[in-house]
């Protein structure tokens, strides 16, 4: 975002702030934090005083502004409309111009703008994972040996097992369809999560998309879609990856971008038309936005959900705010556990309320969005269910490290690892 | 500025992390739900009543201002620091003390937010009536202090009606309890309605004690339509005169229908005058008969279409018009003046007819919506803040609205207090003397003169 463009969408947006204070029940941070100065309320206060000169962009203002989790709620339940999260995205990237980024978040982002460092990174920290963490006794992730606090990692967290085999090393650019006829070409957007840490979830995808006919293109070039460092403030590497990615897929010929990842989904169908503005490939992109869909939005539009076989899990689902606030995804993954045999739902209390996950938020607050997760694991426990459901694997993260420091019986899945069992069962039949 | 001694003793009562005074902090607690700023020049956190008796009397010793706030959803500027000082921040004092089925009662610090009590009341089969459109946000102290309404005042009453006692922080430090739970009992003078409505002029409420209700075992909701906004205000009066209390009688105008059409569409009639969303309670044989004849009296008052919904689903479907309302101004302009113009309910056909003229007059957008069955409306002036002119004519409009409703015989705050926002008009509702009185109660209990100084009878402006 330029400041041209920032500065006209700070005017139509604080002007509609009538400081009613109706976020301070709906943001997870006020909630949380029981004060004031959490509110998206604060954040248009403090641009006001900003613009009007009363406030300079201080270090203080910077870390209030840290203090949200881009859980768009606000703004979803905004009486005025608010775009709260332009506000603060916008305000970030103003901020970090002045302020300079956090030396961790600086680090981290400039790995992700060289894929093949990021990749050799992770690599090597697969290999010597042990040497920080320990494993956890049931095998579903780690905690660390040692606080590393500038990596936000408390000694309490619980982190997933980096693969030593990233998805995208186990399947080869071009997975042909496992049907007698080809329907179409889909172009698979693994996301860093699913390709490093589930990639289990990732190969779900591939089989849910390869067994109704469509043959699946992994684009090897394709990197981390840039929401880390975008909503970090961090706009310039947020555009060096959009535009990498844009190239990556444009690559191909495709019918549909499939994503996994409520974040990245979120980017590629929406984020990266401000952060390509005036870049020659903000027309590619647009092409390329009308074709992204959730693997969810997929199932139910291009799948045959008449083939899922019985499965007789017991899950509730948890709305990722990516997906049903970013990408409008929340009918879809209901519709497709109803069509599935066997498999029990039960609805949870406040399911579109934030984990407490935030990318780096959880990372820079980890007690106070341990808080926030708490509430969610406690709608989740209190449906009776054995499952917690969700189509990000961000908030998979910190809904497994939660429920592990509870020693909850509860597990997670990814929607497309439910669909996918789902199908395996109707072939066993 | 304080002084960094007084900075210390501060710190020393509460602990240091409450106290605030960084810029980025002052700034953003030196405003309410309203457009009035002044910067405090401390925020204070304190956990208990004895931390606020104790940041009370620092602040007596030395001529402090001192404000209380909730949860900052004051409509009339009740929580804005006028004179700086200190902000009293009362969110910390949220624990339910006492919830007590048997005697229906609860006692409730003051920053407990009122959803909680509606809720954990609810839990037990209880009503706690009081639902300002704030309900999930703001706290009950505030919402006493303001003394609070919403729509179910129609047959219930407004947050007054509800307080049995309370214990507060008089302005020289020193704890009072007034009232007490047991409901009716009275000694002497009622200091607890002398503080009840007294938005932190007079004390600063630390817990109050509320009365309950049985849970409703059932209740209607009907929707009916007018193609005359008279006929639509002429149900209420007949409604009530025909010895039925509705639950709710809410009324939006066609702009506002129009605007929650745009903004939600759920097939609302764009073409009609008014609206009226009505629910009556109680046990189910009384609840039925009272339905029948409320559907009765809007055929009779010239409604085109009365719905009555069958299920919860239904009830809920005819709730959604009206709770979009605030969305819905969003559509029409970005800023607005909300006001609570409340007068006798016969007279409510006047004062809608009045609020067309002066929107003509002054070329602005009015949204009337407002619980009609108490006479409590919501003249809503709309206009952008960045248009200079507008925002003189708005001013303007709204002045008269003020007038319009006084004249009427009516009060300038049924539910929002008067804060600094309504305090110009004060004298002219309260006459001359019952405003000295006003200001001699004031000055008996507040004579330094630090309790949310500026507001009410000591507002310093001109007055009408």
């Amino acid at each position: 975002m330029n400041d041209r463009e920032c500065s006209r969408i700070f005017e139509n947006e604080l002007v509609k702030c009538s400081r009613c204070g109706s976020c301070r029940s709906i943001c997870p941070v006020s909630l949380a934090e029981n004060a004031e100065n959490a509110t998206p309320r604060s954040k248009v206060r403090m641009i006001e005083a900003v613009l009007e000169g009363e406030l300079a962009l201080t270090p203080g203002v910077q870390a209030r502004f840290d203090k949200c989790l881009l859980c768009k709620a606000c703004k979803a339940n905004c009486g005025g409309g608010v775009a709260t999260d332009e506000l603060i995205l916008g305000s970030r990237i103003n901020l970090v111009k002045r302020n300079g980024l956090n030396p961790v978040k600086r680090l981290a982002f400039t790995s992700l703008r060289y894929r093949k460092l990021f990749d050799l990174g992770l690599k090597l920290g697969a290999a010597f994972q042990g040497l920080i963490f320990k494993d956890l006794p049931d095998g579903s992730g780690k905690v660390a040996r040692i606080p590393l606090p500038a990596a936000g990692l408390n000694l309490r967290r619980v982190v997933p097992n980096l693969t030593t085999s990233p998805l995208r090393t186990r399947l080869p650019a071009v997975n042909k369809a496992k049907t007698p006829e080809t329907k179409g070409r889909v172009v698979f957007f693994t996301g860093c999560t699913l390709n490093y840490m589930y990639p289990q979830a990732g190969e779900a995808v591939v089989n849910i998309l390869t067994g109704n006919g469509y043959e699946v293109i992994i684009p090897p070039e394709q990197c981390c879609c840039g929401t880390p460092a975008f909503t970090s403030g961090d706009a310039a590497t947020g555009r060096v990856l959009a535009e990498q990615n844009v190239r990556a897929i444009g690559a191909y010929k495709y019918d549909h971008v499939v994503t996994a990842c409520s974040s990245c989904g979120a980017a590629l169908l929406a984020e990266y038309g401000r952060l390509l503005e005036g870049s020659p490939l903000l027309e590619d992109w647009r092409q390329l936005s009308g074709k992204v869909l959730d693997i969810a939005q997929f199932v139910v539009r291009h799948c045959d959900m008449t083939k899922f076989g019985s499965l007789p899990l017991k899950i509730t689902y948890h709305d990722a705010c990516h997906l049903v606030r970013g990408m409008k995804v929340s009918a879809e993954p209901r519709e497709i556990f109803r069509a599935i045999p066997g498999l029990e739902y039960a609805e949870m209390k406040d399911a579109d309320r934030c984990c407490g996950a935030g990318g780096t938020f959880s990372a820079v607050y980890y007690e106070l969005s341990r808080k926030i997760n708490d509430w969610k694991l406690d709608n989740a426990e209190a449906t009776g269910m054995d499952y917690v459901v969700a189509g990000c694997s961000a908030c998979r993260m910190h809904i497994t490290d939660g429920l592990s420091q509870r020693s909850s019986k509860m597990k997670v899945l990814h929607t497309a690892e439910v669909v996918a069992m789902a199908y395996e069962a109707g072939r066993k039949g | 500025m304080l002084t960094s001694s007084v900075i210390s003793e501060l710190k020393a009562i509460v602990g240091s992390g409450y106290v605030l005074t960084d810029q980025e902090d002052l700034i953003i607690y030196s405003n309410d739900a309203t457009v009035f700023n002044h910067l405090p020049a401390a925020v204070v956190q304190p956990a208990n009543r004895d931390e606020v008796a104790a940041v009370v009397k620092v602040a007596a010793a030395r001529n402090i201002p001192v404000t209380p706030r909730g949860a900052g959803t004051c409509l009339s500027g009740g929580a804005v620091p006028l004179k700086g000082g200190i902000v009293l921040d009362l969110a910390r004092l949220n624990k339910i003390r006492t919830l007590d089925a048997a005697r229906k009662i609860v006692v409730a610090e003051a920053g407990v937010v009122t959803f909680e009590i509606t809720s954990q009341a609810a839990k037990l089969g209880l009503l706690y009536p009081p639902d300002p459109s704030s309900l999930k946000e703001s706290t009950i102290g505030g919402n006493v202090a303001e003394c609070a309404g919403g729509p179910k005042g129609v047959k219930y009453g407004i947050t007054r009606n509800f307080v049995l006692g309370l214990e507060a922080v008089l302005p020289d430090g020193t704890i009072v309890e007034t009232g007490n739970a047991v409901d009716g009992d009275m000694c002497g003078p009622d200091w607890t309605m002398l503080i009840t409505g007294s938005e932190g002029t007079m004390a600063i409420v630390t817990a109050v004690t509320l009365r309950l209700v049985p849970m409703p075992e059932t209740k209607k909701t009907m929707l009916a339509t007018f193609d005359r906004l008279e006929n639509a205000a002429k149900t209420v009066s007949v409604t009530m005169g025909a010895g039925i209390i509705p639950t709710t009688l809410e009324l939006m105008d066609n702009l506002s229908i129009v605007a929650v059409e745009k903004a939600v569409r759920i097939g609302l009639p764009v073409e009609a005058a008014g609206l009226l969303l009505i629910e009556v309670d109680g046990v189910p044989s009384t609840v039925e008969e009272n339905a029948r004849r409320v559907s009765e009296i809007c055929r009779e008052c010239g409604a085109m279409e009365v719905k009555i919904a069958q299920s919860a689903a239904e009830a809920e479907d005819l709730w959604v018009a009206r709770r979009a309302v605030a969305k819905a101004f969003g559509q029409i302009a970005p800023c607005k003046f909300a006001e609570d113009s409340t007068v006798p309910r016969s007279l409510i056909p006047l004062l809608v007819d009045k609020c067309l003229e002066i929107q003509k007059k002054y070329d602005l957008p009015m949204v009337i919506v407002g619980h009609a069955g108490d006479g409590s409306m919501h003249p809503t002036i709309m206009f952008d803040k960045r248009d200079k002119d507008a925002v003189a004519r708005a001013e303007k409009a709204l002045d008269e609205v003020h007038i319009v409703t006084l004249e009427l015989g009516g009060t300038l705050s049924g539910e929002h207090g008067i804060g600094s926002a309504k305090a110009p008009y004060l004298r002219a509702e309260m006459g001359p003397v019952g405003y000295k009185l006003g200001q001699d109660v004031k000055a008996a209990l507040d004579p330094q003169g630090i309790m949310n100084p500026g507001k009410m009878f000591n507002y310093e402006g001109a007055l009408h």
